[in-house]
């Protein structure tokens, strides 16, 4: 009997000891949670680009369908700090009528799908929600390279598009240079959007200009 | 094959006829360590940290005095966070992510142990498992994981101190250390060895 009862007991301690497994997710801070992504064309030249141009307001995106244009508190942030974080790699902010040589679309991006969807599908489900007539081109498309990979999206992400308008009328085609992409918990907060932005282009050396 | 059945035939005839005694010989033996264990070798690029969550068990019958064969199984967690970095992409992107690492190993092994002083107050044995490994892999960038299970081989061998509660008694404590070889071929995973070491109690099970 007094065996059965040491087995049973250490069997038990065992069963313990093997549930504390350090669990990734629940030793994560919500920042820690947050990746940042970007990508780019590698035969854009971003040194060739002088100026750039905003949107007003954000597109949000739920489940692939345009919900809507939106301006809250975290857009409005978000906007401002692109703005800032641009003028610092060198580039001129100017008015959308004065021929910007880039565009910058911004997106929040909500999926409650469990699904895999891949870079290419990314731009493919995404990149026609700004209509190119906002940039000024009426009538042609957006265009963007096939990236990488594949991910699952669950949660909120904001994407940040830099459009070469400068080449656009040329080629027909409004050509997406570079994506940025920040997933995970605490990505809508607007107190973290100036990070956000700046960790996107801390990894992003190559886009700055010189004038 | 054959031969190697007939080795194994010999070896047990020759080890059964090695001695007979009292405290093992004949019973059914579970020992149960906490095992505290450390990455070694390539395993170390993708955890470095030593965990503190393990144990190894080992269920052994007597079939003599000194000798005692069985099954031994275990479990391993191995856990390490880096902290924020920017990574690479094939395609000429750019990551930033907290990354994460987390492996679990569970061998299933045949086991056999030499006691070299049976009766003694403290008796050294060594020992050896050798089998199958089930490994748990999931990295993690940020809040986002992939995971991976894989089976391995692995193999086992051990040195300890059995210490008796009472001269000559089948119930005690062990102080053991154990380095698992653990191979295993994926992606960065280029095995999951390490060396463990730890306290426990054995008993007999009937």
């Amino acid at each position: 009997m007094k065996n059965v009862l040491l087995t049973i007991s250490a069997v038990a301690s065992l069963g313990l000891l093997g549930s504390c497994t350090k669990e990734p997710l629940n030793n994560l801070t919500e920042g820690e949670s947050r990746i940042y992504i970007t990508n780019y064309d590698s035969t854009a030249s971003f040194a060739s680009y002088k100026t750039f141009s905003i949107v007003d307001s954000v597109a949000v995106i739920s489940n692939n369908r345009l919900e809507g244009k939106a301006v809250s508190d975290y857009d409005i942030a978000i906007i401002a700090a692109l703005k800032s974080r641009l003028q610092q790699q060198g580039y001129t902010l100017v008015n959308k009528s004065q021929q910007p040589d880039l565009g910058i679309n911004v997106s929040r991006i909500y999926n409650t799908s469990t699904g895999v969807i891949s870079y290419p599908d990314y731009w493919g489900s995404y990149y026609g929600f700004y209509d190119p007539f906002y940039w000024g081109y009426p009538g042609i498309g957006y265009g963007f390279p096939s990236y990488y990979g594949t991910y699952s999206v669950t949660e909120g992400a904001l994407s940040i598009d830099a459009l070469d308008l400068k080449d656009a009328g040329a080629d027909k085609k409004i050509e997406g240079v570079w994506m940025g992409l920040v997933r995970g918990s605490g990505v809508f907060r607007a107190a973290n959007a100036p990070g956000q932005v700046n960790t996107l282009f801390d990894q992003s050396g190559y886009f700055k200009t010189n004038q | 094959m054959k031969t190697s059945y007939k080795i194994f035939a010999v070896l047990v005839v020759g080890l059964l006829a090695a001695g007979t005694a009292s405290a093992q010989y004949g019973r059914l033996n579970l020992n149960i360590n906490y095992s505290i264990n450390t990455p070694v070798g390539d395993f170390k690029d993708v955890v470095n940290k030593t965990s503190y969550r393990s144990w190894a068990a080992s269920l052994l019958y007597g079939i003599n005095d000194k000798i005692s064969v069985g099954l031994g199984t275990g479990f391993q967690d191995f856990y390490q966070k880096y902290p924020r970095q920017v990574y690479k992409l094939e395609d000429g992107g750019d990551i930033s992510a907290v990354l994460t690492n987390s492996v679990q190993t569970i061998p299933i092994l045949a086991q056999a142990q030499y006691n070299f002083t049976p009766g003694a107050v403290v008796q050294p044995y060594v020992g050896v498992g050798v089998g199958g490994n089930l490994i748990l892999y999931r990295q993690y960038l940020g809040e986002f994981g992939s995971s991976a299970t894989k089976f391995g081989f692995a193999a086992r061998p051990e040195a300890g101190v059995f210490i008796p509660f009472r001269k000559g008694g089948p119930a005690g404590i062990t102080v053991r250390a154990d380095y698992n070889y653990m191979p295993i071929d994926y992606n960065e995973l280029q095995g999951v060895s390490n060396w463990g070491a730890g306290v426990g109690v054995k008993f007999p099970l009937q």
